[in-house]
Parts: structure tokens; C-alpha cells; sequence
């Protein structure tokens, strides 16, 4: 939202006379734009508030933002899919998967960590391109082949792993720890930090990894040809092909890398309950779509961007981290992070709510004269 | 063209009629099929409600093996009804098409279940039911274990852990699974043998280690003294291990699980590493179904009801339960 294409809605509306519905409609989408900076303030200011010091703990920190980082950068790769005007929601499957080949390639096969990494990041490459391939050249709908590969990943990851979680920290079958388990517990055992020294209590290994892919990934976005063309493809995918963009190139790019991020995330996800369980990952693609949404994408496309995910991801992590430190219920905390997805959607629509004012206006008798435009910008998101 | 489809639409009508026709005549019981070796062989189905848990992979492989061991029966290929009710009802009717000489069930809720499981029984095939039960006595036998049992055994496990009491977290299973509700209800119960011990928090960790995890991460950053951590699975009270072991307090705090898998990961290992101080065998009850199968095909009877007992684990006793519940390596 704070990135590069946000206030698609506005621009139309400047040029205008200010009538008492613009006005609305500039500040609420302002605020639209901020939303996620304020939605961040809040949930600080109620940590703080509630918890103060046990809150602003670097352990706890550390804990809550490693404890989603694997989510984090799963939403990295969502955003430039969504960006695109595609949506993936085989992104938990695929981490499922690849947290179950980085747990087995430890175990039977004693691969250490370094070698571990790049090849479930390949992998997970693999899996994005075959959903890339199947939403370009067959032209099967991004929803239909992601729900279909979320399937088909889900049901390799079950076959491999026979249904049984594989310990990474635990002796094997033969009877011998991996002689590599305790490097491989440095990619997300809580406590195991990298740096510890120079930072003071060190750094965690997926709260780095998570920052380090925003900024990549926000670059790529802001500074390069291709992240102009993911901007372009999903602003309007018709004018981008009219100019001379390779559509289906930055298409299959996006879930190549969507699926790249998720399968370097499987192993940090496998470090974090030191096993890989059958059903790891199960449900992200919620969470992370979320997040997205909660950052300012649009789900039509070529508005969002990093940053607002990085703001959304934090939101929900830190969320979790309050109302559980103030022991919320369960229940609960599902009805307050589902209201947040709604408001969040709600803000980044101001003609919505301009058109609920003209409403108001009309009912109550005053002036007719803004309700026409309120409807046209309606159309156009 | 309207008049093409609504031919081909009467066409596809009348097939379905017939084959229903064909279904409701699949009533009576089925004789025993010529095996491969010429002799007379049963065949059973088993329908299992969610492959996917550990638990379940580990009651396949035993029931695969037990049934085996019984050179008359012939078990095939198991149904996974991936944690949903109405899968699991088709798969069962299919079953009964089949005409199965017998059927197991582990049923994932009781209720859709319940139609399924009276069906089978008015086609005369006799059904074993494994680990949840039906709304129906129509079934030859249940066989289970007994969750109560497990959290009370828990609980006066905790109640000898703290003698001089102490502050306890519970770590619960999805809230509204039967199995979480009787281990919990259990659990209160048995630490009720020694009045110091208090209950400080409990929450949902949806039987996963990871939720585990996080939730214990909390619970350490809010400072709580916290002497047992209840796990009502092995997975998440090694979750909470996990966290605080990195927060270096792994050997201040008690864990106590429960499950007790005889692989790798789970919780039986866990004992002997030292991880859990114990934990207790939720017995899969596979042998009591291949034996009460046997004994129903042959036209004996079995008792309706088997509670199988709650085993401890405890450091003195892992190595040789491991053993003897590993079926890894079993043919």
C-alpha cells in the first residue's frame, strides 16, 4: 500500500471539485492507504498496553515473528502471484512437501543443511512453475489449478511420509542421529540465534530469512523491468500484452517464485517443530492470503505491495502474540483476526463508503449531486 | 437439441434405477471366496477415518499385519476417508456392495456413521467397530480404548510428579474431538489426588507440535511458574518441550504426553531420551480386530464390548515397549 501502486482510486477524483463526498472519499482512502501502519500502531499500543515489558521482550519478539516467519515469506511469493491478478493457494501444500524432503533428506540421507536449503528451494521452484504452466498454457483458471495442485502436493506429501511425522532431532530407524541435526536446528529452533554477540541476543534464522525476502522481493518489484511488468500484467492484462509484455512469461514468472519461496520455507517450517508432520502446512494459504489482503492488495490485482505485506504479516503474528499473552480464547481470537480481514478490505474501498454517505444524503434529504460518481468509481473496483 | 438431452437424460435415469435395483438386492450374507491356494478365504474391508494421523498410520500397519497372521483372511485394500464423514460413508457402502465377508470401522464421527453401519448390518455382515463408537447396537463388537482412562492415568502420574504440588498447563486437542474432552475431564480428575496442584492455563493446540510450540513460547514469555505441562498428545507436550528447551528451562518443568507410538518421532522414544517423563499407550486395539474378525467369520461370537488397557510408558520400561510396538520392520 505505501508501494508503488496504491491510489488507483483517487486519481480520478482530484480533478474534481471537492464536493462533501470527495472530501470523504480522500480521507478514507488516506487512511485506506495507512491502514496498515495503523493497524500496526493498534495492536503495539494494545501489547503495550496489556503486557508492556513482557511484550516488547526481544525473546518474545523473536518467538512471535519466527513462530509465522515460514507464513511470511509464503505471503511474499502470494503478493507477487496476487499482484499479477492470480491467486495460489497451493502454497501451504508446497510447503508441506518440501518441509517433509528437507526433514527425510537429513535423516536418510545425511545431507547437511547447506545443500538441504537450495535443493527444496529448487523443488518448491518446480512446483510453482507446474502451477504457472497449467494457469498459462492450459489456460486453466490460477484458482482451479492451485486448488488442484494443493491436492496433488498434499497427497505426495501423505504417500512419502507414510502418514508418519519425521523427527529431524530424534534417532532414526537405525538408531543415530544425523550428524547434521543440530546445524539443521539452526533454520528455526527457538533459542538457536544467529549472530549472538554482535546483536545482542542474536538474531533467529527465520525472522532474518523472512526480512531478507521482503527486501529482495520489494526491490525486484520497485526497481526492476519485471516488477513493472507484474504491476502492468495485473493492473490490465489486455493492455500490458497490446504492449508488447510477454503476459504468460511474467505469469509462470510469478508462480515459479511463489513456489521457490515456499520451498525454501519448508525447511525453516520442519527446524520450528524439529519434525515434519504429514499435515504441515495445512491451512497457510488462509493465513497468508490474509495477510496479503491485511497489507493492501487488491485481489483483482496490480495494487499492493511488499511492504504492506511485511506490515500485514506483522499484524497478524503480533495479534496472535497479544491476545495470547492476555490468554484470549481460541474462539475468539478467530472472530477478532476474521472482523480485522473485513475492515481491512472495507477501508481500501472508499467509494463504498462515499456511496453510503450519498445514501445517507439522499434518505435524510440534502443534496443528490455526488451520488452518480459514487457509483462509477463502485464499477470500476 | 432440448429433446436429445432430455433422451439421454431418461437413458442415465433409467441405468441409475437399475443399479439400484442391483444394490437392494445385495442383502444376505456373502459366502467365502476361493483363495489363490485353493482353500476357502474371508474377505475383509476396513475403512479408516483419516490415514493422515500418525496414530492411524500406525493401527494400518498392525492391522495389516494381525490380519496376516490368518491365512483365511484377506484384508483389502484400507479406505481413507481423509477426516470426512460423508467419504467415509460411501466408502463403506462400497463395501458392502462388495459384499465383504466382514468389516472394521473407525468411525470419524458417530453420528453420519451410524446409517452406514446399520446398513452393513441389515445386509447380515458382521461390523467391528475400532476406537469411536456408533449411534446403533447393531454391530458385533466395539473395540477401544478408554480416553477417561488415559487422562486420569495422566493426571495421577502429574499428581506423583509434584508431590509438593505445583503449577500445571494443559495443551489440548481440537476442543469440540470426544478424545480431547474425555482425556481432559480425565486429567482434572486424577490430579485431584493431591489438592496442591492448580491448573494455571489451558489451550488449544489442535493435537499439532507446532501449535504446541508457539503457545508454550507464550506461556514462558508471560512468565508463568510452570512446573508440568500436560500434552493430551505426544506431539504437542514435545512441542512444549521444544520451546522450553530453548528458553533453557527444559529441566525445571515436567512433561507428560500421551499416545505412545512406537516410531522415531513419538512419544515412547521420547520417554527414553529423557524428553517426556512419561507417557501412556493409547492401545490401536489392530490384534483384538483381526482376532474378533477370525472368530465372527467362523460364526462364534465376541464380546460386544473390549476396553483395552491404558499402558504406561515410564524410562524403566521404554526400550522393551518400543520393541515390542514397533511394526516397521514386521512382515
Amino acid at each position: 500500500m505505501a508501494g508503488t501502486g496504491t491510489g488507483s482510486g483517487t486519481t480520478a477524483t482530484v480533478a474534481a471539485t471537492p464536493t462533501g463526498g470527495e472530501r470523504w472519499k480522500r480521507v478514507l482512502s488516506t487512511l485506506g492507504s495507512l491502514q496498515g501502519y495503523v493497524g500496526l500502531a493498534l495492536v503495539l499500543i494494545l501489547g503495550i498496553a496489556t503486557k508492556g515489558d513482557v511484550f516488547l521482550s526481544q525473546a518474545n519478539i523473536t518467538n512471535a515473528v519466527g513462530a509465522f516467519a515460514s507464513r511470511g515469506i509464503l505471503a511474499v511469493g502470494e503478493t507477487l502471484v496476487i499482484l499479477a491478478a492470480g491467486i495460489d493457494l497451493s502454497v501451504g501444500s508446497m510447503l508441506g512437501l518440501a518441509s517433509l524432503v528437507s526433514a527425510l533428506l537429513l535423516v536418510n540421507a545425511d545431507m547437511p543443511p547447506w545443500v538441504i536449503l537450495p535443493v527444496c528451494t529448487v523443488a518448491g521452484a518446480a512446483m510453482g512453475f507446474c502451477n504457472g504452466a497449467g494457469a498459462t498454457w492450459l489456460r486453466i483458471q490460477p484458482f482451479v489449478m492451485t486448488l488442484a495442485t494443493l491436492s496433488v502436493f498434499r497427497g505426495l506429501d501423505r504417500q512419502i511420509s507414510n502418514n508418519v511425522s519425521v523427527g529431524t532431532q530424534v534417532a532414526g530407524p537405525t538408531g543415530k542421529l544425523s550428524e547434521h541435526a543440530d546445524q539443521f536446528q539452526l533454520f528455526g529452533t527457538p533459542g538457536h540465534n544467529l549472530f549472538t554477540g554482535v546483536l545482542g541476543a542474536g538474531v533467529y534464522y527465520p525472522v532474518l530469512a523472512f526480512v531478507i525476502t521482503c527486501v529482495v522481493f520489494q526491490l525486484i518489484l520497485s526497481k526492476t523491468t519485471f516488477g513493472r511488468h507484474i504491476y502492468a500484467v495485473g493492473g490490465n492484462e489486455t493492455a500490458a500484452r497490446l504492449s508488447g509484455i510477454n503476459v504468460d512469461r511474467v505469469k509462470i514468472g510469478v508462480f515459479t517464485i511463489c513456489g521457490l519461496l515456499a520451498g525454501f520455507a519448508g525447511p525453516i517450517d520442519a527446524a520450528y517443530s524439529a519434525s515434519a508432520d504429514p499435515l504441515a502446512g495445512s491451512g497457510y494459504e488462509l493465513d497468508v492470503i490474509a495477510a496479503v489482503v491485511i497489507g493492501g492488495a487488491a485481489l483483482a490485482g496490480g495494487r499492493g505491495s511488499i511492504v504492506g505485506t511485511f506490515v500485514g504479516v506483522l499484524i497478524l503474528t503480533l495479534l496472535d502474540n497479544v491476545l495470547g499473552l492476555n490468554a484470549v480464547s481460541d474462539n475468539l481470537q478467530l472472530i477478532i483476526k476474521g472482523l480485522i480481514v473485513v475492515v481491512a478490505v472495507v477501508l481500501q474501498r472508499p467509494d463504498l463508503i462515499s456511496s453510503f454517505a450519498a445514501f445517507l444524503r439522499r434518505t435524510f434529504g440534502r443534496t443528490t449531486a455526488s451520488a452518480p460518481s459514487g457509483q462509477t468509481t463502485g464499477s470500476k473496483s | 437439441m432440448i429433446r436429445t438431452n432430455l433422451g439421454r437424460l431418461a437413458v442415465a435415469a433409467a441405468a441409475l434405477v437399475a443399479m439400484a435395483g442391483c444394490a437392494s438386492t445385495a442383502g444376505g450374507p456373502a459366502p467365502a471366496q476361493t483363495g489363490a491356494n485353493g482353500k476357502k478365504q474371508f474377505v475383509v474391508g476396513y475403512s479408516q477415518s483419516n490415514n493422515a494421523e500418525p496414530y492411524r498410520a500406525q493401527l494400518n500397519l498392525q492391522l495389516q499385519y494381525f490380519v496376516k497372521q490368518y491365512p483365511d483372511l484377506k484384508l483389502l485394500p484400507i479406505t481413507d476417508a481423509h477426516q470426512d464423514s460423508g467419504t467415509q460413508v460411501s466408502q463403506v457402502q462400497q463395501f458392502i456392495q462388495q459384499k465383504v465377508n466382514a468389516l472394521i470401522v473407525s468411525p470419524n464421527e458417530a453420528a453420519p456413521l451410524t446409517a452406514a453401519v446399520q446398513q452393513a448390518c441389515d445386509a447380515k455382515i458382521p461390523v467391528v467397530i475400532l476406537d469411536r463408537t456408533v449411534n446403533t447396537q447393531c454391530y458385533s463388537s466395539f473395540i477401544g480404548g478408554d480416553n477417561y482412562q488415559a487422562g486420569l492415568k495422566a493426571g495421577q502420574l502429574a499428581a506423583q510428579l509434584l508431590p509438593n504440588g505445583g503449577n500445571v498447563v494443559e495443551l489440548q486437542g481440537i476442543l469440540s474431538n470426544q478424545p480431547q474432552i474425555d482425556r481432559d475431564k480425565g486429567f482434572n480428575d486424577g490430579i485431584k489426588a493431591n489438592p496442591k496442584i492448580k491448573v494455571i492455563q489451558k489451550r488449544e493446540a489442535k493435537w499439532l507440535k507446532e501449535d504446541a510450540t508457539r503457545v508454550m513460547n507464550q506461556w514462558l514469555a508471560q512468565g508463568l511458574k510452570i512446573d508440568l505441562v500436560y500434552g493430551e498428545n505426544d506431539p504437542m507436550a514435545l512441542g512444549a518441550y521444544l520451546a522450553a528447551s530453548s528458553a533453557n528451562k527444559q529441566k525445571a518443568i515436567k512433561f507428560i504426553g500421551t499416545d505412545g507410538l512406537a516410531i522415531p518421532d513419538g512419544g515412547i522414544r521420547a520417554v527414553q531420551l529423557g524428553q517426556l517423563n512419561g507417557t501412556f499407550i493409547y492401545p490401536t486395539g489392530a490384534k483384538e480386530a483381526a482376532d474378533a474378525v477370525e472368530a465372527l467369520v467362523n460364526g462364534k461370537t465376541v464380546n460386544k464390548k473390549q476396553t483395552l488397557d491404558i499402558e504406561p510408558v515410564t524410562p524403566a520400561n521404554a526400550q522393551q515397549l518400543y520393541q515390542k510396538y514397533d511394526f516397521s520392520n514386521k512382515k
